[in-house]
């Protein structure tokens, strides 16, 4: 009896971004407002992954047409956060601004950046460390540091295995909660946040590795 | 039981969440967990401030958007489709206005703006003969008891006036029908009676 009311009165999440996707559903010239918003998303996570700028240019221009296309056939859950492979999860730990849309728009973007990656493995690629390393002509003292410690980092990520580094990039480059980027990258929750606390050790010894 | 590893990996991700939190509230420092393996503090921090989130260049998103515009006029869109809940609607205030047939704006099952600015403007426009005329009840019934009270009261005071002038004393006893003196008739004590009451 207590879990019938329990499941009465759970509320359901509601998307945040559910106006732009119904706005962009009846007229699809809507769907500008959907890219401008995810589109430094998308493009950075390309970027990362891709580790070059034509690539990742190329793949954002993929996910987003394939994400206009598809929109009619996309589906809001508000379930969507409640553990498919798992017990269902309490309210209290669903992130209040998740984001349906978003999961599914990286969820294309992932199969995208897969796909180039398959396609691009007999050429190769300019590495981001190149990319984020170069220092510009009026690079101040303060933002040449910054460049060098981002480029530190990222080739401490680089050499992270190639699941740890999405998921560190998906968290600290997107901001994605570990909900999202469980639904993401079709794992549970538990497992990203092991493979984060892992990658974070890596990095670490990594890091001190090369102050040593 | 979690595990110790599991116990780690949820400290970090705490501890993660409020470095977010902390840097949208514009916080120096996040809380954390005092057990936490200084490790993985050190690197949180580390890529925090060195992964930045990269936006592509102006040229390319114009470009892009341009495309997808392009894209979205051959896509054909869904006006009919109704979400699968509806919370609520808004509906607008009638008025005669919007009662009274309008226009071929209304025949045509579209509302111009103009039209919409014509409706608020009428019922700004508010006058007496424009609003619904109402019967004043309470009101009538108040003001006829008044008149009637102040006249009761009017002539309670004349009568307990004690006055010493003749012509009070006239009206007086032509009202208990004495004669007033000789010569006089009845009628003439009265109509001497009426003057003195209205004196």
């Amino acid at each position: 009896m207590f879990s019938n009311t329990e499941k009465i009165a759970r509320p359901a999440r509601l998307d945040r971004d559910r106006g732009l996707v119904d706005a962009a559903r009846r007229d699809p010239a809507c769907f500008d407002a959907l890219y401008r918003k995810y589109l430094a998303q998308v493009y950075s996570y390309a970027f990362y992954e891709l580790r070059d700028h034509h690539a990742a240019e190329d793949a954002t221009e993929r996910v987003f047409m394939q994400a206009l296309t598809g929109l009619p056939r996309f589906e809001e859950r508000a379930d969507s956060f409640a553990g498919a492979r798992g017990a269902p999860k309490a309210s209290a730990e669903i992130p209040a601004d998740a984001s349906t849309f978003r999961i599914w728009l990286f969820r294309i973007a992932r199969n995208v950046v897969a796909n180039e990656r398959r396609r691009d493995r007999r050429r190769p690629v300019a590495s981001l460390e190149h990319a984020t390393g170069l220092a510009a002509a009026d690079d101040t003292f303060e933002t040449a540091a910054a460049r060098e410690a981002g480029s530190a980092a990222w080739q401490a990520v680089a050499r992270l295995p190639e699941d740890r580094r999405r998921a560190v990039v998906l968290r600290f480059v997107d901001e994605m909660s570990t909900a999202e980027i469980a639904e993401v990258m079709g794992r549970s929750e538990g497992a990203i946040r092991v493979l984060l606390h892992r990658a974070l050790r890596s990095v670490a010894a990594d890091l001190r590795a090369r102050l040593s | 039981m979690l595990g110790g590893s599991s116990r780690d990996a949820r400290r970090t991700e705490r501890y993660l969440d409020g470095l977010m939190d902390a840097e949208e509230r514009g916080a120096t420092e996040a809380p954390m967990d005092l057990d936490l393996d200084r490790a993985v503090l050190y690197a949180a921090r580390e890529l925090r401030a060195g992964l930045v989130r990269v936006h592509p260049s102006f040229r390319f998103e114009e470009g892009l958007a341009a495309r997808l515009a392009q894209a979205a006029g051959a896509t054909p869109g869904t006006p009919n489709e109704q979400p699968a809940q509806v919370f609520g609607s808004i509906a607008p205030f009638r008025s005669r206005r919007a009662i009274a047939p309008a226009g071929p704006a209304a025949h045509s099952g579209r509302t111009t703006a103009r039209d919409a600015l014509a409706t608020l403007a009428a019922s700004r426009r508010l006058s007496l003969t424009s609003r619904p005329s109402r019967p004043l009840v309470v009101g009538g019934v108040g003001v006829a008891s008044a008149a009637i009270s102040i006249g009761a009261v009017y002539v309670a005071w004349r009568w307990s006036r004690a006055s010493q002038t003749p012509m009070v004393r006239a009206a007086r006893a032509a009202r208990f029908g004495r004669a007033y003196a000789h010569g006089h008739g009845r009628r003439a004590a009265v109509l001497h009676g009426i003057l003195g009451v209205m004196s």
